[in-house]
């Protein structure tokens, strides 16, 4: 009689948790009809892709990726052996290291210096400039770079004024050496703008109580940017560090494929210009396995990067999207 | 000066902040001098791009152009650009493909962030659906075999299509969503309105500012697009401007025997068509930038602001 009892009990209890969620997926059925285009959008341009990346371990046959036969990880064997891909490796480490190492602090010395202008007007002037070339393409940019650094450019006529050898020997574009500063320079010339803001709004946070009091203690301008400003935006530089490490094998596909040339592959070659030149330059009859693989490859390495920095996020105090 | 003091007037004695004379020091000058030379640097390429685009090639050539004011002008490589119909292809596309892509990435944008904000069951799965599309991807080749496989290759479309929505957009809207006062929602729903009613009717028109930047920012990605009509689109008209601008800087031989058939190249050096090619495709940029700049320089602080 008991039993009985429990067992009805226990049966009803789950019809009614059923019948919850039937209420409440019903209550919500408006959302889900909003959800249903953008999540379509996943599906297809994001989720359906990765049934591709089986070409990784496969031997592309022009009928199609299920018609391509397993070839027990080849691709990956041959990849190290592969002439350009250690290059291409190294290259997108030692330009990523570099962008770090000096793009990284440029943007948050702007916003300081940016800061310290006292007049909001002239500050404003400044930002607008600064972060103009952000919303320009690398097409364009890179077309005004190459005629400004080219034979005919006026880097050329500048660099002859204080040394006529070094304009008769103009090389610039097409030298490997300087091909990574380029790259690097030019990117910092871009887009140090635009890094400011995060880091301008983040001062703009600070308590202005702290300034005050440091001014009657008789703190000076460099000593209340060091003490109060700077400790002030740590964690947000901190965060944006971490990100940027976490980017680490992203080297910047249109920077590099809109000014690179033949003669700085060597240099200047990057993962992604590596594998669009794999898939889409060479002759006719390549196998699309191996770029699909060097990409798997990458893009694991990219995924193990990205949930480390986002850890590392976490432990900073930092919300994070995952 | 003072209009800088005060806003930065905080919560202290502004009166007596005010009241302080802050006098312009030597720091100041170094300050001014140093972020004005960058200021320069930031400009001077697109002056200098201006100056090749309108100087005579004879001028051009013995100048190098290391120029401060152009000795002389001559319009004839904007004549030639504006003659060649590759450069109005280009511009068609372009605003054809920015003002559907903004429109559907708008769209889907809106349309996901506002059911985010909602709890719904399965939330956290979409969420993470969602997510995990930023942290992995097939990567080039299976992109590519999935465009050809969905007969999009060569279409308009597919500058459009793909784009969809930017993932950390849709999270500020989210974010900013969710900071909206709920009694108003509440209200509306109990005056019978539904979700669409709301979104349509009250949370749009609150976030007026926040969509008009992401508008912006949608549109600037949509006008440089070039990656995808690189992979994809092989006709030529069919191509976005920046593809054509990339013809043109890499081949200008190209323009020449695509665009003005039965005439002669004129004299014009091929890096003034190459610069006045670029000035012609700044245009809009030039023109809306200064305006909305307020819009262009929220950032993505936008959403972190309102905590």
């Amino acid at each position: 009689m008991s039993a009985d009892s429990v067992t009805i009990g226990k049966v009803k209890k789950s019809v009614f948790q059923f019948s919850r969620l039937r209420r409440e997926i019903l209550q919500y059925k408006w959302i889900y009809l909003m959800l249903l285009l953008p999540l379509a959008f996943f599906v297809v341009f994001r989720y359906m892709p990765l049934y591709g990346i089986q070409l990784a371990f496969k031997d592309y046959k022009l009928a199609g990726i299920k018609a391509s036969v397993w070839n027990n990880y080849e691709h990956f064997k041959y990849m190290f052996l592969e002439p350009g891909f250690l290059p291409a490796f190294r290259n997108t480490l030692i330009i990523s290291f570099m962008r770090i190492l000096i793009g990284f602090p440029f943007p948050i010395i702007l916003a300081l210096m940016i800061n310290e202008v006292r007049m909001a007007r002239l500050r404003r002037v400044f930002q607008t400039i600064y972060t103009f070339p952000h919303f320009l393409s690398w097409v364009l940019l890179a077309g005004i770079m190459l005629n400004l650094m080219g034979s005919t450019g006026m880097m050329r006529r500048i660099v002859g004024l204080f040394s006529p050898e070094m304009s008769d020997n103009w090389n610039f574009l097409y030298d490997g050496g300087t091909f990574r500063w380029l790259l690097v320079l030019s990117d910092m010339w871009k887009e140090a703008g635009w890094g400011t803001i995060i880091y301008l709004a983040s001062i703009a946070g600070i308590d202005q109580a702290l300034y005050e009091s440091t001014e009657i203690d008789g703190a000076n301008r460099l000593q209340k940017i060091w003490y109060i400003t700077l400790p002030g935006i740590i964690s947000m530089i901190a965060i944006q560090f971490v990100l940027r490490v976490g980017a680490i094998m992203e080297g910047g596909f249109d920077q590099v494929f809109n000014l690179y040339t033949p003669p700085v592959y060597a240099m200047g070659d990057i993962i992604d210009t590596y594998i669009y030149r794999l898939s889409f330059v060479r002759a006719s009859g390549v196998n699309l396995g191996f770029p699909t693989a060097v990409g798997l490859f990458k893009n694991i390495i990219n995924f193990i990067l990205l949930i480390a920095a986002n850890g590392v996020c976490r432990m900073l105090g930092q919300k994070t999207v995952l | 000066m003072f209009v800088g003091l005060k806003q930065r007037a905080g919560s202290g004695d502004a009166v007596r902040r005010r009241n302080k004379i802050k006098r312009f020091t030597a720091s100041d000058a170094v300050l001014l001098f140093i972020l004005a030379v960058f200021a320069i640097l930031i400009l001077y390429p697109f002056y200098n791009a201006l100056l090749v685009s309108i100087v005579p090639n004879t001028v051009y050539l013995r100048n190098q152009s290391l120029m401060i004011i152009p000795p002389k002008i001559s319009l004839d490589a904007y004549n030639f650009t504006f003659k060649s119909s590759l450069i109005w292809i280009g511009y068609r596309n372009s605003l054809l493909i920015t003002v559907f892509g903004v429109i559907y990435n708008m769209l889907l944008t809106v349309l996901c962030a506002y059911p985010m904000t909602k709890s719904f069951p399965g939330r956290k799965f979409v969420r993470f659906f969602i997510v995990f599309t930023i942290y992995f991807s097939g990567g080039l080749i299976p992109y590519y075999l999935l465009i050809k496989d969905l007969h999009l290759m060569d279409s308009l479309a597919v500058m459009v299509l793909p784009t969809g929505l930017n993932i950390m957009f849709m999270l500020i809207i989210c974010q900013y969503f969710q900071s909206l006062p709920s009694s108003l929602e509440e209200s509306a729903k109990i005056d019978g309105a539904g979700d669409f009613t709301v979104l349509l009717r009250i949370i749009l028109p609150l976030s007026l500012p926040l969509l008009a930047t992401f508008t912006l920012y949608y549109a600037v990605d949509r006008w440089n697009e070039w990656y995808n009509a690189m992979l994809f689109v092989k006709t030529v008209e069919k191509w976005p401007l920046q593809n054509v601008l990339r013809t043109i800087i890499n081949d200008i031989q190209f323009m020449a025997t695509q665009n003005i058939p039965g005439q002669q190249r004129p004299d014009v050096q091929g890096d003034a068509i190459k610069m006045s090619s670029i000035i012609v495709s700044m245009v809009p940029m030039m023109c809306l930038y200064p305006f909305l700049q307020r819009y262009f320089l929220s950032g993505l602080t936008l959403g972190a602001v309102k905590e």
